[in-house]
């Protein structure tokens, strides 16, 4: 506790002291903390944008549509990795969309308080498997087992597989927000409903879950945002590591804009022949960042709209 | 009766009041949602359970040479020694730097400037940050602190990829202590001011007292975010090969300005090497990962959830 | 207390100094992913037997190891080929002088399935035209069977679906295939075929070629040996006739797809860090051994000794 005595009083009545100037000096290293992160952004875009400009200003641009993603000659062609993204994307979507939301509705509507105590904490740990571990299972379980069963000859590293780990991993990220947002729909709109006579199922997709819309939409973006930005499991069981021709075929390897830039990255700086590739790596950087940032802003639209409601 | 009801009234109403005895669709939606949960809980078990079959073979047979060995070319030697000391610098650059600086930041935004245009500013960033790919923030090492700054940090060194990570933590620091700072009721603020504190002595004494479960919490998960991520270290150029030195002490100052790998590399490159006894070897170092993060995700959660029923 | 972790922090680090290797102590070693087990192989044995030196192998790939090489950043690099004139030049720009020391022999065999029974040979033409830049979407092998024979081959090929697999492109194992099996029937082809199925675990090439019966691909001849009967080798007819992969072919330059594996030291680094001088010395006398340990084909004395005598000619 401070201690109060005649001489602080006093000191602070008539202003100056060693006191106030501690004042000062901490609030300009706290401001100075904060301020380190528009520091961070600004080094971040400076970083991208510095070598991409490069790229942009010296690539041949029949190169950037040239089938296929070969940054070692020179064939940069970004449709090939935005479609990966896209495919890989997509496939993750479709599965940790049903699961998460159905994950979400049962915590928030139908489970007991007890076992909700379980298991929303074992969600939230589960959440912090780190995406090595995943992209390790897709290659070895994931792949073997779900994959080469459903279609024959496909090779052990393939999108499909990829694709699916990065749905595992992105599952308890919906179900967290998505039951955030069910359960910020007040009670009384549920009572409302029941007291009409509806049964819990009409209640729950009638009532909470298009009043909870925002929140689940938000969810759904940062999903989305989280699986774009995935590198390891794709860089693991997807193949594709040196170069990718573009295709739409998930049960072949393919690439995405993350992994092929820890592929470059692996393999460290610019080489054969093509100048280039070593700033196709920061052009591929920008090119994620802005889609990302694109798509967090709208999802903090969002998740301010459910705020403002209630 | 309000028009926006009668969509209600029409159907739900009648069928409920006609006195379904069996509800044969809510039964089955229950189910069905009950299935997601297992599905979604269940795969991660399976994961788990597939992790640990794979690796017991190492882990039950030669677990003190796995901790301790180094990596090499032949499965039946190799270890993750040096993984683990790569991956405790890390944690130390994440504790020393992104946890003052994040606490800082958010006392900033929560104390001082708390409805200010800056702060505005600063709370949109730190989400779009929080937002950012893992990878970028690896471009972001690579270009600043491997090649500008390779004077201080050496290069592809531990010291490069410490502090990229640390950056890379830096915003979910930030918003856990802003959350557990705004919990902070401002009852016990103005009971500060109102004999005579300074901001910062309430801060000192009260708020941050007060708020420390829940930045606690958040420096636990931002740990263990940092120590699982492996798409920066590769493009902070951590050494996939051969290590030299043998095993060498666990911590060295030496060590900050040298090449260095850490446990997330070593299994991205164990799981890449064709001979069949890395397979094994891979899943015993994932092990070794998961018990780390899992259990500092699971000593974070667990905390938040005494802490939040303590204060309730 | 935050504040003197804040100040403590800067103090600290620059008690360490920066730079990387100041005491001559620490070799930098990398390059090709062929020929890093080798030298992680040796590496392993030399830090037994100096203690005090600390090696470091990295295997990003051959022509990622020069530029980096080049640059002056690591002090030895392994590759899988020579080196480039783009790479020479670079080197001289850079005032990077080097040696280089001809180390092992790798052979890259070219694999079918088992089921292929009627392959026993492919020629130079035969081989372009299944796996060459201008067979994008032949995927049957009979289908190329013309293009082979207006390349002069007079194989028979079967009729199968044509799969082909390989390494990919940032490694040696590929740029080698290219250079060798490639170039010497078209003088302008820079790659293979895009549509070919890559992979660089060579575990996965081999069980993507046991498992379709219309499979091709090619491997090092270490892991092909290592392979057994899961696969079947092809004898390949460089214009000498066929000849089949083995160590004594690939050593003595009658396999046609036989390639030397080389050490590039920076001479630099030789003359001022005994570290390197020492690892190489090493390398070249028991650790040479090593070549054959994991699998490559050792050079014969003559070219051992002309390999010695470059190094200490330096």
């Amino acid at each position: 506790m401070t201690p109060l005595d005649v001489t602080t009083l006093h000191a602070d009545l008539c202003g100056r002291t060693a006191r106030q100037q501690r004042e000062a000096v901490i609030r300009i290293a706290l401001r100075a903390c904060a301020s380190l992160s528009i520091l961070v952004s600004a080094l971040i875009v400076l970083s991208l944008v510095r070598e991409a400009w490069t790229f942009v200003s010296q690539v041949e641009w029949s190169a950037l549509v040239e089938d296929g993603w070969f940054p070692r000659r020179g064939i940069y062609d970004i449709r090939t990795l935005l479609v990966g993204s896209l495919l890989v994307t997509a496939i993750a979507m479709v599965v940790a969309i049903p699961l998460g939301l159905g994950t979400a509705v049962f915590l928030a509507e139908y489970a007991p308080p007890l076992a909700r105590r379980i298991l929303k904490p074992a969600l939230e740990v589960l959440a912090g498997i780190p995406s090595v571990v995943v992209g390790f299972f897709a290659l070895t379980w994931i792949s073997p087992e779900v994959v080469q069963r459903l279609r024959d000859g496909t090779p052990q590293s393939n999108v499909m597989a990829a694709a699916i780990g990065v749905g595992i991993l992105t599952i308890p990220l919906v179900a967290s927000i998505s039951e955030d947002a069910m359960r910020a729909v007040p009670p009384s709109l549920r009572e409302a409903s029941y007291g009409m006579g509806a049964r819990k199922l009409t209640t729950t997709v009638r009532v909470v879950i298009p009043a909870a819309v925002s929140g689940l939409v938000a969810a759904f973006i940062v999903a989305v945002s989280r699986a774009i930005g995935e590198t390891m499991v794709v860089f693991i069981a997807a193949g594709a590591t040196g170069g990718s021709l573009f295709t739409m075929d998930p049960f072949e390897p393919g690439q995405t804009m993350t992994a092929a830039m820890a592929a470059q990255a692996a393999g460290t700086d610019a080489v054969r022949g093509a100048a280039l590739t070593f700033q196709s790596l920061f052009f591929v950087g920008l090119l994620l960042f802005l889609i990302t940032l694109a798509l967090n802003l709208m999802a903090n639209r969002f998740v301010r709209r459910v705020r403002q409601q209630y | 009766m309000a028009a926006p009801m009668s969509r209600f009234a029409g159907c739900a109403r009648q069928r409920d009041l006609r006195g379904r005895r069996i509800d044969l669709g809510g039964g089955l939606f229950r189910v069905v949602l009950l299935a997601s949960l297992v599905a979604s809980v269940g795969i991660l078990a399976v994961l788990l359970v597939d992790v640990v079959n794979g690796g017991w073979s190492v882990l039950s047979t030669r677990l003190g040479d796995f901790l301790t060995g180094v990596l090499g070319s032949r499965p039946e030697r190799s270890g993750v020694f040096q993984g683990i000391r790569g991956s405790l610098w890390i944690a130390i650059f994440t504790i020393v730097l992104a946890f003052p600086l994040g606490i800082g930041a958010a006392l900033y935004l929560e104390e001082y400037a708390p409805r200010s245009r800056f702060a505005r500013i600063v709370d949109v960033n730190i989400r779009n940050l929080a937002g950012v790919p893992s990878v970028v923030y690896g471009i972001l090492g690579l270009a600043i602190f491997v090649k500008s700054l390779r004077g201080f940090t050496g290069g592809n060194t531990v010291m490069a990829a410490g502090i990229t990570l640390a950056i890379l933590v830096l915003p979910i620091v930030i918003i856990t202590s802003a959350e557990a700072i705004r919990a902070v009721p401002a009852s016990l603020r103005e009971a500060g001011f109102g004999v005579g504190a300074t901001r910062w002595e309430v801060i000192r004494h009260h708020v941050l007292p007060y708020a420390a479960p829940g930045i606690l919490t958040g420096t636990v998960l931002a740990l263990a975010r940092a120590l699982g991520e492996a798409a920066p270290l590769i493009l902070v150029g951590a050494t996939t090969g051969f290590l030299g030195g043998g095993p060498g002490s666990l911590v060295d100052l030496g060590q900050l300005t040298e090449r260095f790998t850490a446990l997330p590399i070593i299994i991205t490159t164990w799981a890449g090497r064709p001979q069949e006894g890395f397979r094994a070897l891979t899943a015993a170092a994932i092990v070794v990962l998961l018990v780390v993060v899992l259990v500092f995700n699971a000593a974070a959660i667990l905390l938040r959830n005494r802490y939040e029923k303590k204060r309730r | 207390m935050k504040r003197l972790l804040l100040f403590a922090l800067p103090a600290m680090l620059a008690a360490c100094g920066g730079g990387g290797d100041q005491s001559g102590e620490e070799v930098f070693v990398s390059g090709s992913s062929t020929v890093e087990p080798i030298a992680i192989a040796v590496a392993e044995a030399f830090a037994e037997e100096a203690p005090d030196y600390v090696v470091n192998v990295d295997g990003p790939g051959t022509g990622d190891g020069f530029q980096l090489f080049c640059n002056g950043e690591t002090d030895i690099s392994n590759a899988s080929r020579p080196i480039r004139d783009e790479e020479i030049a670079a080197c001289e720009e850079n005032g990077v002088e080097y040696i280089e020391l001809k180390i092992a022999f790798d052979g890259l065999t070219i694999l079918v399935n088992p089921a292929n029974d009627t392959l026993e040979c492919l020629t130079f033409g035969d081989l372009y035209a299944l796996t060459g830049p201008e067979s994008q979407g032949v995927d049957s092998w009979s289908d190329a069977e013309d293009a082979a024979h207006e390349l002069g081959s007079t194989t028979d090929l079967p009729d199968l679906d044509l799969l082909v697999i390989g390494p990919g492109e940032e490694s040696g194992t590929y740029d080698s295939f290219v250079e060798l099996a490639l170039l010497p029937v078209a003088d302008d082809a820079e790659a293979t075929r895009p549509d070919y199925q890559a992979s660089a675990d060579d575990n996965v090439i081999i069980q993507g070629i046991e498992g379709a019966d219309g499979a091709l691909g090619w491997v090092g001849f270490a892991f092909a040996e290592e392979a057994g009967d899961r696969v079947k080798e092809v004898a390949v007819d460089g214009g000498d006739g066929c000849v089949a992969p083995s160590a004594e072919s690939i050593a003595d330059g009658s396999y046609p797809l036989s390639r030397p594996l080389y050490l590039y030291v920076s001479a630099a680094s030789a003359a001022e860090h005994p570290a390197v001088e020492a690892y190489v010395d090493y390398f070249l006398d028991d650790g040479i051994s090593a070549v054959e340990d994991v699998g490559y084909v050792r050079l014969p004395d003559e070219q051992l000794a002309d390999t010695r005598a470059a190094w200490q000619r330096r």
